[in-house]
């Protein structure tokens, strides 16, 4: 009996051996095919105009070398929305300018969205450029349930980690709007689009503190939008400025001492169920409730003020208006953010004193 | 014969084994052996710390700076200021929960390296019992002079002294307390004024452990430790959390607290059966109180007045209404609801583990409740009466619960 199991035991460790043997073993070798991020971006008929712009500004070499980077790309449509249709339309600007911006869109790192800490709000990375971007991400909710959003500089990242050779892609639905060294009385002197507005914050003396001070954000309404309240240019002049309370009337559009992206709104609503922000103007009983988040019907984001005569319920709403032009809010200046408001809020007659 | 034989051998074999086995087992034991060295604080005093600091993540108070720190007892510096080192560390140290509960009971599940108090999660040597009290809660610290630091750290779970230079440089507080031996302390990370922000330690000497008291009474003080100028404040500088309900635009500096209470934590409605007598007693005066560190007097209320209670286990629970003075229950002008009062009323129901709503409607924060249900003996669950404090800082209200030690649960 046991001879033969004995026989039987080797007998089958000789079919294990002989079971062995792997003639044709090969191991798939690692895919040499993916490209670095310029290639990459080159080959993406959806960032036609980004790669414009990278090889204007000559990152593309840079972009090809060995990084890691993380390139936040915004799409072709995301430069249509600020005028750029063309290749060529880079050409009539100031390269040095575009670079600045261009590498502010560039991390020198590899960052995943995985590393990017769980409702994070204004978490910042250090960019190609120097300056800082302000990153958020919606990741949970409190009370339950997932959430998958991330926003930097306000600006939302519609495809999230596309790995390549040399570091992440994320691609962005619009392009970022840093203004570096630039305050927000700088930058609104320097669109002419916004003239009545500035001129009614020179009047009653707003204008000055928008250089110093802390922070602000401005809801800038364009002349177009005063106009609908019938404040114009030859109107301004005509104020008698003892007559107006200034601060309801071109401070209704200040926000003192708030830094908000209207992603931000968008992200506390996931992260916090409350996207909403309400504030008594300053020196003035007039209460604002500011609240943003992605719009019906087309999902993107916007953002509405309303402004009442006190903070309750009985208390008469002056003006509402929902401001939806994504694509020329978020103006990040050094001491505020400044948006776009396609409505004015105050009409003169509903700022005089009483 | 040949069966005698082969036992025999058996009981060999057996006996070679058992002997191999002990051998290995001498090897295994004999590099597992090491001289532990005990920790010992020679003429401790005993030490809990409670971070009021409180914020919540939303879109007014993004920019600030989250109060999340360091606690350094008698740290050592280098020429640049910056710790290098400490005796005591206490890190993590978060924003302090609702409820600090009598044993630190919240390791236990938890999965985060954040504190919500010191000792909290920390392995330190821990209070002994005194007169009963079990003081696992408060850490074993040097008595006599010690210098207390609290660094501003980043939240994450780096600890402090790994994180990068220029994040262990930002001190909110560097202080001297001076501890008397074998006394209980709590300390108080606060906020002193609301408008200037000023923020600053409160010590405080317990004598919960020195007082002559009944087993078969709750005792409970309060405390008004908000900032300067709270109450006053605009709705829109403070911080919202609904779960706070009345409490969150803060009280008044001076209120009266009414105890009522009720026979049925199960049925989780304010308008419930209140046990006769006990429906808006008053109870106590509270007044803000940020600099001295007086203990206020306990109350207290009978643990066995309710109609089911039998001795071994009652169902009761509590409600403190806080009126200011001249109004209480009976000539309330708020509506039940009201949790917007101007600091003239807040409320606040203690029952269950305090992670209900209630179903009636009511303006009521919710907190665990005083009495202590637990397996003790052959009884479960047995009540315990327990020793608290109500704390209200700012919009929020908390509760410390200290209980005796008690007979470990026969199954």
């Amino acid at each position: 009996m046991g001879k033969v199991l004995f026989a039987l035991i080797v007998g089958l460790q000789l079919l294990f051996f002989a079971g062995c043997k792997h003639d044709d073993l090969s191991v798939p070798l690692p895919n040499e095919n993916i490209r670095p991020a310029a290639d990459f971006v080159k080959n993406n008929y959806e960032m036609r105009l980004f790669y414009a712009a990278l090889k204007k500004t000559g990152y593309t070499e840079q972009l090809n070398g060995a990084g890691p980077f993380t390139v936040f790309a915004p799409t072709d449509e995301a430069f249509n929305r600020q005028g750029i249709y063309s290749t060529t339309d880079f050409d009539k600007m100031n390269v040095d300018s575009l670079k600045k911006i261009i590498g502010y869109h560039i991390l020198p790192r590899k960052l995943m969205v995985n590393d990017m800490p769980s409702n994070g709000v204004d978490i910042r990375y250090a960019t190609l450029t120097g300056p800082e971007l302000y990153l958020s991400r919606a990741a949970f909710n409190p009370n339950g349930g997932v959430e998958n959003e991330l926003y930097i500089d306000g600006v939302e990242v519609i495809r999230k980690d596309v790995v390549v050779a040399n570091g992440i892609l994320h691609l962005m639905d619009n392009v970022m709007k840093p203004n570096f060294n630039k305050t927000v009385q700088q930058w609104l002197a320097a669109h002419p689009d916004y003239s009545v507005f500035v001129q009614g914050l020179k009047k009653f003396n707003l204008w000055d503190q928008l250089a110093i001070g802390t922070t602000f954000t401005i809801f800038a309404p364009n002349n177009k939008a005063l106009e609908d309240v019938g404040i114009t240019e030859a109107s301004i002049n005509t104020l008698e400025t003892g007559k107006y309370i200034g601060d309801r009337l071109f401070g209704a559009y200040i926000l003192y001492g708030r830094h908000f992206f209207i992603s931000d709104s968008q992200v506390f609503s996931l992260i916090n169920n409350n996207g909403a922000y309400n504030y008594f103007l300053k020196n003035d009983s007039h209460y604002m409730n500011f609240g943003g988040g992605k719009l019906y019907p087309e999902f993107k984001l916007g953002y509405s003020l309303t402004l009442r005569s006190g903070n309750t319920i009985s208390d008469v709403i002056l003006n509402s208006v929902t401001s939806n032009l994504t694509a020329k809010n978020d103006n990040l200046c050094s001491n505020g953010i400044v948006h776009h408001l396609i409505r004015g809020l105050v009409t003169p007659e509903q700022a005089i004193k009483k | 014969m040949k069966k005698e034989r082969l036992n025999n051998r058996m009981i060999k074999t057996g006996f070679e084994q058992l002997t191999w086995l002990f051998a290995a087992c001498l090897l295994l034991l004999n590099p597992g052996c090491v001289k532990v060295e005990y920790s010992k604080i020679d003429d401790p005093a005993y030490l809990r710390v409670f971070n009021n600091l409180n914020y919540v993540q939303t879109l007014g108070s993004k920019d600030n700076k989250v109060p999340f720190f360091c606690m350094l007892i008698n740290p050592v510096l280098d020429g640049n200021g910056m710790p290098t080192s400490a005796e005591i560390v206490g890190d993590f140290l978060d924003q302090r929960d609702a409820y600090a509960p009598p044993y630190p009971s919240h390791i236990g599940t938890s999965t985060s390296l954040n504190n919500p108090e010191y000792p909290g999660k920390e392995n330190v040597l821990v209070g002994p019992i005194l007169n009963g009290f079990d003081l696992s809660s408060w850490a074993q610290v040097p008595s006599g002079k010690i210098r207390i630091m609290f660094a501003y750290r980043p939240k994450n779970t780096v600890p402090f002294f790994q994180l990068e230079n220029q994040l262990k440089k930002d001190i909110l507080i560097d202080t001297v307390l001076n501890l008397t031996s074998k006394e209980v302390y709590t300390l108080h990370v606060l906020q002193k004024d609301f408008v200037t922000k000023r923020t600053g330690l409160l010590l405080r000497e317990e004598i919960f452990q020195k007082l002559p008291l009944s087993d078969s009474l709750t005792y409970v003080n309060f405390y008004n430790m908000s900032a300067k100028g709270y109450w006053e404040a605009d709705k829109s500088l403070k911080a919202e959390d609904y779960l706070m309900a009345s409490f969150q635009g803060g009280m008044k500096d001076e209120m009266n607290v009414f105890l009522s209470l009720y026979e049925d934590q199960s049925n989780l409605s304010a308008r419930a059966a209140t046990i006769p007598g006990f429906k808006g007693k008053y109870l106590a005066n509270v007044k803000l109180n940020t600099t001295t560190s007086d203990v206020t007097p306990y109350v207290s209320f009978p643990i066995w007045s309710g109609k089911t209670a039998n001795g071994i286990t009652t169902n009761m629970w509590q409600r403190f209404d806080f009126f200011v003075p001249g109004m209480d229950i009976t000539n309330n002008p708020f509506y039940e609801a009201s949790t917007d009062n101007g600091g003239n009323w807040v409320s606040v129901n203690c029952l269950q583990n305090g992670k209900v709503r209630m179903t009636s409607n009511d303006n009521a924060a919710i907190l665990p409740n005083l009495l202590v249900n637990i397996h003790s003996g052959v009884n479960n669950p047995k009540t315990f009466a327990t020793v608290n404090t109500v704390e209200v800082v700012n919009g929020r209200v908390y509760l410390t619960t200290i209980q005796r030690k008690y007979a470990p649960p026969i199954y």
